[in-house]
């Protein structure tokens, strides 16, 4: 039989951090279109006040993203066991949810991963977010400081080969954090219902759908985690 | 009718007595006055004042061509020792158009033609770097205090005044195009890049002729793959191609032109604007030539011009192209797991029902 029950799985900081990020990153791509595209695109009115807007939005999404590793490093110090894939994860993991996304969700079958305060993220969701926040966000970051101090850091920019490969560089994942926007948006609109992944980002607490098998409620959080929530069970 | 008869003649002996001391004042050959002028130890005249003129500079000047005697047409019977200035002609006398220009210009008050422009050493834009333009205004206008004033509301001022003409800005210049200029530094000094010697440059090549260490074939056209074959020895030679936007059609009307101020004048220009540059290479005489770069050098994604790049007009197509697939790839998985998303929307339903 399943029912529904309330994990408590974003921490307010967390969904500060996130929604901070959130409106960051989508005002840094718009933005940088202005920037790159002039001739077409005029939605922050003067070049300036795009130039500025987006380094604005850079600033914050720096600090931003410098908050969310101190607290994931120091405070909670769950970063790698919620972002680093596991072993399993690799070998299993990963290809049970893309088989999950690719075959089994269109016939109807039910998603292999229950998310749990320490397993916020199914093992594609722990490789995306791995590469996107440890990698690609580090790499945007650093390449968009630099780029907005160009002639005192002339001299690195010859280490790293140029502007020209900064500049293309910083494009190129631009690009790569616009693609993941469309997938990550969507994605979360693949919960038991469309906006059963969108709550928690606003106040922290995820529906998660549980099957008892034959009797035995299947576990998914410490009891001071979760809360039934009675009027949900089917 | 006598009287006009008397008056025509007259008329025509004074035009011809004109015609002849020109012609005469042009003959008299430059190596009679460099003899004296163009030895630094002896220009000097009787208040110990300099009046030397580098042969070498003044060798390429346009006034050079004219000759001395076209603007000093005459000296003083005890020249030089009477210590008497032989007379000078006003830069107006020829340059009219560009005297009225400038005189209307806020610089008009403020300084002479020959403070920018030294008439022995004067030459066209197109055979001077930008630095060394610039140059001529950080005269009067300090550096640092210029910077200072522009960062009040211009993005990263310092870049844009090393990477500017001033005129650019501050005249109705037109027209134009990237000048690459070769800079060098000696090794591992780690000090600021200085725009190459003649000697630095003739030290590469191996025949003297310093254009062929990047116009390799000769055909005074650079083309990408020679640009991109500069640049990839570059580096190890301790060199860069630094890059300016100079106008091709100078003006002296100076002003703080209006239309400047919006930074989509050059940085939404378009990238046609920006399909014209050169190389600056420099001349034994202090002097520049330049060499034409295959149209669309400046975007070539890397090794065209690596330390150049201008927002808004340096678009390489096949960066945005690599960059739109990415985009699409990500917009592809909603647009295509959404549609059999819809169509099997019964399935989940019916699991649902199952449960």
């Amino acid at each position: 039989m399943r029912h529904n029950e309330m994990v408590y799985v974003t921490p307010l900081p967390v969904r500060i951090w996130h929604w901070l990020n959130a409106f960051g990153i989508v005002t840094l791509c718009i933005t940088g279109l202005q920037i790159r595209f002039p001739d077409y695109i005029t939605v922050f009115g003067a070049y300036k006040a795009a130039i500025r807007l987006h380094n604005t939005a850079g600033t914050v999404v720096s600090v931003s993203y410098t908050l969310w590793i101190f607290y994931y490093l120091f405070v909670a110090r769950s970063l790698i066991k919620l972002y680093v894939p596991t072993l399993d994860d690799l070998k299993t993991g990963i290809f049970r949810q893309a088989y999950f996304y690719f075959l089994t969700y269109f016939l109807g079958k039910p998603n292999p991963h229950h998310t749990t305060p320490d397993s916020k993220f199914n093992p594609m969701q722990k490789a995306a977010y791995l590469v996107i926040m440890l990698v690609l966000l580090p790499l945007v970051i650093v390449s968009g400081i630099l780029l907005m101090y160009v002639a005192p850091l002339r001299e690195l920019f010859m280490l790293l080969g140029g502007i020209k490969i900064l500049v293309g560089s910083h494009f190129l994942l631009a690009c790569c954090f616009t693609a993941f926007l469309f997938v990550h948006i969507y994605l979360a609109t693949l919960g038991h219902t469309p906006l059963a992944h969108f709550k928690p980002m606003w106040n922290g607490w995820e529906e998660e759908e549980v099957i008892d098998d034959e009797g035995t409620e299947t576990t998914v959080a410490s009891a001071s985690d979760t809360k039934p929530a009675g009027k949900d069970v089917i | 009718m006598c009287m006009f008869k008397k008056i025509f003649w007259l008329l025509t002996l004074l035009t011809l007595h004109l015609t002849i001391t020109l012609i005469q004042a042009a003959s008299i050959p430059d190596t009679g006055c460099m003899g004296c002028h163009g030895q630094p130890e002896i220009a000097r005249n009787a208040r110990n004042k300099s009046s030397f003129i580098d042969p070498a500079k003044y060798s390429g000047t346009t006034h050079s061509i004219i000759g001395c005697t076209v603007c000093h047409d005459r000296v003083s019977p005890g020249h030089p020792g009477d210590g008497y200035l032989s007379p000078k002609a006003v830069c107006g006398d020829c340059h009219g158009p560009v005297n009225d220009e400038y005189v209307k210009s806020v610089h008009g008050t403020k300084a002479r033609c020959n403070d920018c422009h030294n008439p022995h050493e004067v030459r066209l834009p197109f055979f001077m770097s930008g630095d060394e333009i610039n140059g001529k205004c950080a005269k009067c206008h300090d550096s640092r205090k210029t910077i200072q004033s522009h960062a009040k509301w211009l993005p990263q001022a310092d870049l844009h005044i090393d990477s500017l003409l001033c005129i650019s800005c501050h005249t109705s210049s037109r027209e134009y195009a990237i000048t690459l200029s070769i800079e060098s530094r000696a090794p591992g000094s780690g000090t600021a890049f200085k725009l190459a010697t003649f000697p630095e440059l003739t030290a590469l090549s191996t025949d003297g002729n310093i254009s062929k260490i990047i116009d390799q074939n000769g055909d005074n056209m650079v083309s990408l793959a020679e640009l991109r074959a500069f640049n990839h020895h570059l580096r190890s030679r301790n060199m860069r191609l630094w890059g300016m936007m100079t106008p091709e059609v100078v003006t002296h009307n100076y002003q703080i032109m209006v239309n400047r101020w919006d930074c989509s004048f050059c940085h939404a220009s378009g990238s046609k604007a920006m399909q014209k540059s050169f190389i600056v290479l420099p001349g034994k005489n202090g002097d520049f030539s330049r060499i034409p770069v295959e149209k669309g050098a400046i975007f070539d994604i890397l090794y065209g011009t690596p330390d150049f790049y201008m927002m808004g007009s340096t678009r390489s197509t096949a960066l945005n192209i690599i960059g739109a697939l990415i985009v699409a790839t990500g917009l592809s998985f909603p647009v295509c797991h959404g549609f059999f998303r819809f169509l099997t929307r019964k399935n989940r339903k019916e699991e649902h029902h199952e449960a």
